[in-house]
């Protein structure tokens, strides 16, 4: 069985700048896949490439084995696609949009209702007067109203109210359970920790981690806020797999990975006054992998999780 | 597909089409009206007319007797409304399926589901071809219509067929500008280098028409070859101009076609 899509060495330049740069991964049938970078990291640059929008520069991508670019009718049988910004969608009303698309990827008319009122949308009004999340609910209503094996998403839930991103969390909880695979780009940290099996991290046109949602916050790393009633000698700290985060003499914030006993023997010899310790979220890892305060992450892949990756592991 | 999207395309085109067509339909209905006029004024008009080089005139179309209706729509309306008209017409039109389209992302939509790039450019072609036909027609309608309410016995088949030059001069800057918007991808560079290259040749119509040293420049020009005046006067079609209007229009979106299938669709 083909990878839903496979990523090897995918390199896009434009002229002299960077879009991505050797792009290594597989996302696996089924599954559903983040992809996690701020602007400018290269997620649409790779979007549109799955897409047969653009050409690789250099390296491949394939879409359930089939090529993007010489492929594309075949690959467009099998994907819906919704782009990042609901601008474009357009003067026409929602169902005669809605209808169009359909009708293109060879829906009955009206395929779109259940959706719309699911998520509220009034299909009568033209999506140029719609407002930013209105205009997103025709994206999304737009994607999940066919049974495409393939949902490829970029920023779907910008712009939507908590409880509407909570109904887009429920539709790709929904397509996953039906073994659609999903691949979701987006900035929103939380959305992707709760909705996707695997994630990537991408920084600066390349990955820098692929790695279960699982394994990435729990990967035996550890935030530990202390509160010390007298600052630390310098040096207090220097342990292996101990990072200091930020230090205000008695304010310390630590990141720990692997065994804690060294420190907590470390504590015992300090004036803690208090301790919090927790498992880092994806945002936090996300932030300090592009921070670049996470061992191994400078400018390769890291692989926690084991599977469908190609690159370096982490020591 | 290609007829879904053929219909958006119409649909999308509406209110470009009916805004055109009110301008032609008035205009032309109005010129027409004031033909029987002109034909009592005749003798004075001409007197007029002599003032001025007779090259200048010719530029404008008028190489004979405003009394002669060729002469008189080459005058008002081939020589000066249509240009303006299927310019804006066929400049919107033919930069928005891609270079628009692309801008603004919908372009898209309809290119990552199974439609091919080439039957969604074509079938935007073909919206084309029927929204410049329909103006085309509509502007030797209202010159006929109205020339029947008034008297002036204009000869129906000739008016046709001049609407035919029309429409293959509208397609002519179609295709052009097709081509322009599907190399540079962006509606303001190609609408832009487009409407250049329309002006330029107008200018060469004129200078070869008021310098003979230059007469060559008329050659480069399509309005050189839209020339309606002697069809309508003389019943004679000037093939040459009819075939290369057609090659410019069909040479201009078959190559549109083709590299539209290799262009990278930029964010």
């Amino acid at each position: 069985m083909p990878e839903a899509i496979e990523l090897r060495s995918l390199t896009r330049w434009y002229g002299k700048r960077r879009g991505v740069i050797d792009l290594e991964a597989d996302v696996h049938q089924g599954e559903v896949f983040g992809f996690l970078g701020p602007n400018g990291a290269g997620k649409t640059t790779t979007i549109r490439v799955l897409l047969g929008l653009i050409r690789p520069s250099g390296g491949s991508a394939r879409i359930l084995g089939l090529d993007p670019w010489t492929q594309a009718p075949a690959v467009h049988r099998r994907l819906a696609h919704l782009g990042s910004d609901p601008g474009y969608l357009g003067d026409l009303d929602s169902a005669s949009l809605l209808d169009h698309l359909g009708a293109l990827r060879g829906l009955q008319k009206g395929a779109w209702r259940s959706l719309a009122e699911r998520l509220d949308l009034d299909p009568r009004v033209p999506v140029k007067k719609l407002s930013r999340g209105n205009r997103q609910k025709v994206g999304v209503v737009s994607v999940f109203m066919g049974s495409e094996p393939l949902l490829v998403m970029d920023e779907p839930s910008t712009g939507l109210d908590p409880l509407m991103q909570r109904e887009f969390l429920a539709l790709v909880a929904e397509a996953g359970a039906e073994g659609r695979t999903v691949f979701l780009s987006s900035h929103n940290l939380p959305e992707v920790e709760r909705a996707c099996d695997r994630v990537a991290i991408i920084r600066e046109g390349r990955l820098v981690k692929i790695a279960t949602v699982a394994a990435l916050v729990g990967d035996h790393t550890r935030s530990v806020n202390l509160v010390l009633g007298r600052p630390a000698a310098e040096g207090a700290f220097a342990l292996s797999g101990v990072t200091v985060l930020s230090s205000t003499g008695q304010d310390v914030h630590l990141m720990v990975r692997g065994d804690v006993n060294p420190l907590l023997r470390r504590l015992g010899d300090l004036d803690v006054r208090d301790i919090a310790i927790s498992t880092p979220d994806v945002e936090d890892l996300f932030f300090r992998y592009y921070e670049g305060t996470v061992a191994g992450s400078e400018g390769r892949v890291v692989a926690t999780g084991g599977t469908g990756i190609h690159g370096e592991a982490a020591p | 597909m290609t007829a879904l999207s053929f219909r958006l395309e119409l649909r999308r085109s509406r209110i470009l089409a009916v805004g055109l067509a009110v301008v032609v339909l008035v205009y032309g209905g109005l010129i027409a009206a004031l033909y029987p006029i002109l034909l009592a004024n005749t003798a004075q008009i001409e007197d007029y007319m002599k003032l001025f080089p007779k090259g200048f005139m010719a530029a404008f179309g008028m190489t004979g007797s405003l009394a002669d209706p060729g002469i008189f729509f080459t005058t008002y309306i081939g020589s000066f409304l249509w240009p303006i008209v299927a310019a804006i017409g066929a400049i919107v039109l033919a930069t928005r399926p891609t270079a628009a389209d692309a801008e603004r992302g919908w372009a898209d939509l309809p290119l990552a589901t199974p439609l091919t790039r080439s039957r969604y450019l074509g079938a935007a072609i073909l919206g084309q071809v029927v929204v410049l036909a329909a103006l085309a027609l509509a502007t030797v309608g209202a010159v006929l219509a109205v020339g029947t309410l008034v008297g002036a016995g204009f000869d129906v088949t000739r008016f046709l067929a001049a609407g035919v030059v029309l429409w293959l001069f509208a397609c002519a800057i179609a295709g052009m500008t097709s081509l322009l918007a599907v190399i540079t991808l962006s509606r303001g560079v190609a609408a832009a280098a487009a409407g250049g290259v329309l002006i330029a040749m107008y200018l060469f119509n004129i200078v070869a028409q008021v310098q003979p040293d230059f007469a060559w420049l008329g050659d480069l020009s399509a309005f050189r070859y839209a020339g309606v005046g002697a069809l309508i006067d003389g019943g004679t079609a000037d093939w040459v101009g009819i075939g290369v209007l057609a090659i410019v229009a069909v040479a201009g979106w078959t190559a549109s076609l083709v590299l539209f299938r290799r262009r990278d669709l930029l964010p």
